[in-house]
């Protein structure tokens, strides 16, 4: 690999240089962030709501437990699992985007949320937290958008505690032909319009299903994570592998 | 499908908190409950729920994963003592009759059953945030008005009825008829009986060998 495609990485389709792509992929968020509950009801038809529901069932959440959402956005796992947790644990609501973070709090403050959740501005590459200090993290369609999956999937392995579980929600490939041909007309054409008249930000949606088509695949993630330390590490396809559920344990 | 009783179960979280909601005994209750974690297992078909109680509703949960130790009681139960349990039986007797098998907070199964079968769900003041204190008012007063007359309607249409079938067109035997009639049928089947006793004693008159003549007779 030459020096100067080291120094680049994709953003959706494009090739941008990699210190852009953080400042590139806030400005998304940052476009978004107001309308982003009603845009991914929007676009998955309500859908996300029940893989965020496996998610919290998987993460095997108890009270007194630990928790940290990284690119929680409006706080949707944070709010359950602020519940679950109880006045003894903690949930730490992680995002890079400070317009997501300020609508992910205000959205937890009108549900009651509060004592036992923190709001923390971090980059999922350096985690501001001690080596073993959380007995769960996930990372719910966050990671794609992350510069360095592997520094990402490192950091988060070192924070875990050991037992504790890292499960990444993910899009990822659909494993029918008829699906993915489908899937692709839809985030293609159609997300950008919905984009374009809900949000009145076609661009971001683009960028979405385009970063989509970039994001490693199943096994190729179940790898990565292998790599970062993590063990036992399954995945499970919801709705026919447009999305997927990693899970890994550190041991 | 994968997501299908993850579906199911959301919708039944949401139907059960919305209606938790709307009960003005739910707060108190769940505030005592608040933090306690239950988990079912139903025996037939094998499914295992977890129910996880915050200050407003519950969560309720897949608990196929989860460690009998991560929770503060356990049951075990079959369908038709999950039946039996709902329709009010005590939880004690159905422990001693071995039907029921709980583990650690006892008590949690009663307030579950209190928050979740004593349900009083207060649909006027839901009423009145749609339509406000007065005009929710007066709907639920003629709703409970019509339901009044609705019920007393039907009384007298059965009245009317039964009347009618029984006494007017005599369709069918009224009570006190029929108590007539089955004393006639007893009256009857008495002297049924009796005559069939006659019969048979002078059936076996007749069939029995004739009585031994005088011994003139046989000479003769």
């Amino acid at each position: 690999m030459s020096p100067t495609e080291k120094r680049t990485t994709h953003f959706g389709y494009q090739e941008v240089p990699v210190d852009e792509k953080a400042s590139r992929v806030a400005d998304v968020f940052h476009s978004v962030a107001a309308r982003y509950d009603v845009m991914n009801d929007l676009m998955s038809m309500g859908i996300h709501r029940v893989w965020k529901r496996l998610t919290i069932e998987r993460a095997g959440v108890r009270p007194g437990h630990h928790v940290l959402d990284i690119a929680g956005g409006t706080g949707d796992l944070t709010l359950k699992f602020s519940r679950l947790v109880g006045p003894r644990g903690k949930v730490v609501l992680a995002d890079i985007n400070a317009s997501m973070l300020r609508v992910g709090r205000d959205k937890l403050m009108d549900n009651g949320v509060g004592g036992n959740v923190e709001y923390v501005q971090a980059n999922a590459e350096c985690l501001p937290f001690p080596d073993n200090s959380f007995d769960c993290i996930t990372i719910a369609f966050g990671l794609r958008n992350v510069t360095d999956k592997d520094a990402a999937l490192r950091s988060m392995a070192r924070v875990l505690k050991p037992g504790g579980r890292l499960l990444v929600l993910e899009f990822s490939k659909p494993n029918n032909p008829l699906l993915s041909k489908a899937y692709d007309e839809y985030s293609f054409r159609l997300l950008p319009k919905m984009g374009e008249l809900v949000a009145g930000d076609g661009e971001s949606y683009r960028y979405l299903a385009e970063s989509i088509r970039m994001h490693p695949d199943q096994e190729t993630l179940k790898g990565m994570m292998e790599a970062a330390g993590l063990e036992r590490v399954e995945y499970t396809n919801l709705t026919g592998g447009i999305v997927a559920l990693h899970r890994g344990i550190k041991l | 499908m994968l997501i299908t009783p993850t579906l199911l179960l959301a919708g039944c979280e949401r139907t059960l908190n919305a209606l938790l909601a709307r009960d003005p005994a739910a707060p108190a209750r769940l505030a005592a409950l608040a933090g306690s974690r239950l988990l079912v297992r139903l025996e037939k078909p094998h499914l295992a729920l977890l129910l996880c109680y915050h200050a407003t509703g519950v969560d309720l949960q897949h608990g196929d994963e989860v460690e009998e130790t991560d929770v503060d009681a356990v049951v075990e139960l079959t369908p038709e003592t999950l039946s039996e349990w709902l329709s009010g039986a005590s939880i004690e007797r159905l422990m001693f009759d071995g039907k029921l098998a709980v583990r650690g907070r006892i008590h949690l199964l009663e307030a579950t059953r209190d928050l979740l079968f004593d349900l009083d769900i207060d649909w006027e003041s839901e009423l009145a945030r749609w339509l406000g204190d007065m005009p929710a008012h007066s709907l639920a007063e003629g709703i409970r008005r019509a339901a009044r007359w609705g019920l007393r309607a039907k009384d007298e249409l059965l009245q009317d009825v039964s009347e009618y079938v029984f006494e007017e067109a005599r369709l069918l035997p009224g009570r006190q008829q029929r108590d007539v009639l089955r004393d006639h049928l007893t009256e009857l089947e008495i002297a049924t009986d009796r005559l069939e006793a006659r019969l048979n004693r002078l059936h076996k008159r007749l069939t029995q060998p004739a009585e031994p003549s005088t011994p003139k007779e046989q000479r003769g």
